[in-house]
């Protein structure tokens, strides 16, 4: 177990910058999410701290060792692959014990230490099989276990669970959470799916264009977004974004918008649709998507232009009925020119329904 | 194969492909059927699959009329140190080729495929001064370097390169994460991942060597140094006319080994050049 520093850490393909000057501390036995669209160069990010690439500039540490020239085999990190990246012509015992066996660790010590990561993983029975008679999530865990007998300083996930289907998906989810409070070792987990970030991390790592838009708890990053991209990214379905003058007609006179504000923001499940005349905004729904728990409503607001609105209950309204919205006013964000977020003092703010 | 269920259509299909098949199987049956007749009785206007006198000593005449044990251990050998030679080089070649990124590399294999193109009777008089100058003439070593290093060689080098690129980088990557060095993830997992490429060169490398005529006819003048191409064309009589029956009777014997090595690997082949062109 270590802690993981990187400091200014760059990483160029020739003239295309793909990392850019990340500063990140990861502290021993956390559970760290990097999370971003397609491209952010969260992938490229774990690819460096594993050593499979090096880094351009800057200076990555584990356990306080400098590792910028360190092979990815002397780091003391394990990487479960996207792909599994199971060897195919060996069975899953060697699968698991290559690594060991590699470094030329005793043979005894080789079939006890696979022998406890089976029992972890609840594999004994598979240890005989070869990759191919293995189903997808048990080859996911055939690839955990690879990764957890090598005793690593960090653990390092690429989008581990994508090539799993929705139900085995939390199911994994729910292993890898569980195998994380057993071992304690800090985990690095690479993601586009927000909901396995939210759900697992200690600390989220949001990333646009290979530079760090913010880092913080799940909690922090939902209610404290530090701009309109984390805001957006943050959340499904992703939050509203108003015209923040015009937004400021319709609240009342006490309520103000903060000073500077450009753009304001408003989650979906923030909103409440309610009868013509009892809100704050009218509008009309344009379209009604039925999600079973509630529906999902595409509204358009007068003066303020089309938002999504979550509506729990059976009764929503249909389309092209009238509404009018109504909501907390704590629950809006404000952002400047720059689209950062502002600060205020939301327990001020009063409700406005 | 729901167009087959009916059993009249299916028949109908069979006898369509047995008919087709006829002019690829019969030569080899005329050849099998000559190899036990009299040189008299290949030529009789009764054209006949099964001979009048069974003549099963032109077996042991073909032993007698020329060294042929020895010419058979010598396409023996040389196609089997070719063959070894061509995996262990297009396998090392091919795989830099694939995965090493080296200046230069895609020219490379321009530059290696464009000799593809070019037909080995072009090539074969500069090698020749080349072989004389290195003193090599009248033994085996042209037999055996010409194709480990030339047109079967590329070859071969193409359709490994052609199936490492087609490995999963991932596959490398854990290596790597494992610990191996860049020859130790040759080793230990590539190579084994790419044995069906390594059983279609192997095969279609040892084909080559054991049908190779034009150098052996360049290179050697001993008897005792032919290979089996060359010994074929050498039952002949005093007038050099063909022998038919001993050749035929040679011929068949010669293709013993190729007709194994075929029947017990032909998918191995399909498949890899169908994932040299698919893949590729």
């Amino acid at each position: 177990m270590a802690d993981l520093t990187l400091t200014g850490v760059c990483k160029s393909f020739g003239a295309l910058e793909v990392i850019r000057n990340v500063d990140l501390q990861v502290r021993d036995g956390e559970f760290v999410v990097f999370v971003g669209p397609s491209g952010c160069g969260k992938s490229t990010l774990l690819r460096c701290i594993s050593g499979l690439e090096d880094i351009t500039g800057g200076t990555l540490e584990i356990g306080g060792t400098r590792m910028n020239d360190v092979p990815a085999a002397k780091r003391g990190v394990a990487m479960v692959f996207q792909s599994y990246a199971l060897y195919p012509h060996l069975r899953v015992r060697e699968n698991m014990g290559f690594g060991l066996k590699v470094r030329k660790v005793a043979r005894p010590e080789i079939a006890r230490r696979v022998d406890e990561a089976a029992r972890t993983l609840k594999l004994e029975s598979l240890l005989d099989r070869f990759p191919r008679e293995l189903s997808g999530g048990q080859r996911q865990r055939v690839a955990i276990g690879r990764a957890i007998v090598g005793h690593p300083q960090v653990f390092l996930f690429d989008e581990p669970l994508s090539n799993l289907d929705a139900e085995l998906r939390v199911h994994m989810r729910a292993e890898i959470s569980g195998l994380h409070k057993r071992l304690g070792t800090t985990m690095v987990y690479v993601t586009h799916d927000q909901i396995e970030a939210m759900t697992l991390a200690d600390k989220i790592v949001v990333l646009r264009d290979g530079r760090v838009e913010q880092v913080g708890s799940p909690r922090d990053l939902y209610d404290r977004p530090a701009n309109v991209f984390v805001a957006q990214f943050i959340g499904s379905p992703k939050m509203n974004l108003f015209d923040a003058a015009g937004l400021a007609a319709s609240l009342p006179g006490h309520l103000r918008p903060a000073s500077g504000a450009v753009r304001a923001g408003l989650r979906p499940e923030d909103m409440q649709v309610l009868p013509e005349g009892e809100g704050l905004v009218s509008g009309r729904v344009e379209s009604n998507e039925y999600t079973g728990a509630g529906s999902l409503l595409h509204l358009h607001l007068d003066g303020l232009g089309r938002c999504l609105a979550l509506y729990n209950g059976g009764d929503a309204p249909g389309e092209g009925a009238g509404i009018s919205v109504g909501f907390d006013a704590t629950r809006l964000y404000w952002f400047d020119g720059q689209e950062r977020r502002i600060a205020t003092r939301e327990s001020a703010a009063g409700i406005s329904t | 194969m729901t167009r087959f269920r009916s059993p009249a259509v299916r028949a109908c299909w069979y006898l369509s492909l047995a008919i087709l098949a006829v002019p690829f199987v019969f030569p080899f049956l005329w050849m099998l059927s000559s190899a036990v007749k009299s040189q008299a009785e290949i030529f009789s206007p009764a054209l006949s699959l099964l001979p009048e006198t069974w003549h099963w000593e032109n077996y042991a005449e073909v032993f007698r009329y020329q060294p042929f044990a020895r010419q058979y251990a010598n396409s023996l050998y040389i196609a089997g140190l070719v063959t070894a030679g061509t995996l262990f080089i297009s396998s090392l070649a091919g795989y830099a080729l694939a995965r090493i990124r080296f200046a230069g590399s895609g020219l490379l294999l321009l530059v290696l495929i464009s000799a593809l193109m070019m037909p080995e009777e072009v090539t074969i008089i500069p090698n020749f001064f080349l072989m004389k100058q290195l003193g090599l003439m009248n033994t085996h070593m042209p037999l055996i370097l010409l194709p480990m290093f030339g047109s079967q060689g590329v070859m071969a080098t193409f359709l490994m390169r052609q199936y490492f690129t087609a490995l999963p980088p991932e596959l490398e990557e854990a290596a790597r994460m494992d610990g191996l060095s860049r020859f130790g993830i040759f080793w230990k997992v590539a190579l084994p991942l790419s044995r069906p490429a390594l059983a279609a060169v192997g095969i279609i490398t040892f084909l080559y060597s054991w049908n190779l005529f034009l150098e052996p006819l360049v290179f050697l003048s001993d008897i005792e140094l032919f290979t089996l191409p060359l010994a074929l064309s050498n039952f002949t009589d005093a007038y050099g006319l063909p022998l038919w029956h001993l050749q035929m009777a040679a011929t068949s014997l010669a293709v013993v080994p190729i007709l194994v090595v075929y029947i017990a690997a032909q998918r191995q082949i399909v498949e890899s050049f169908a994932l040299s062109g698919v893949k590729g």
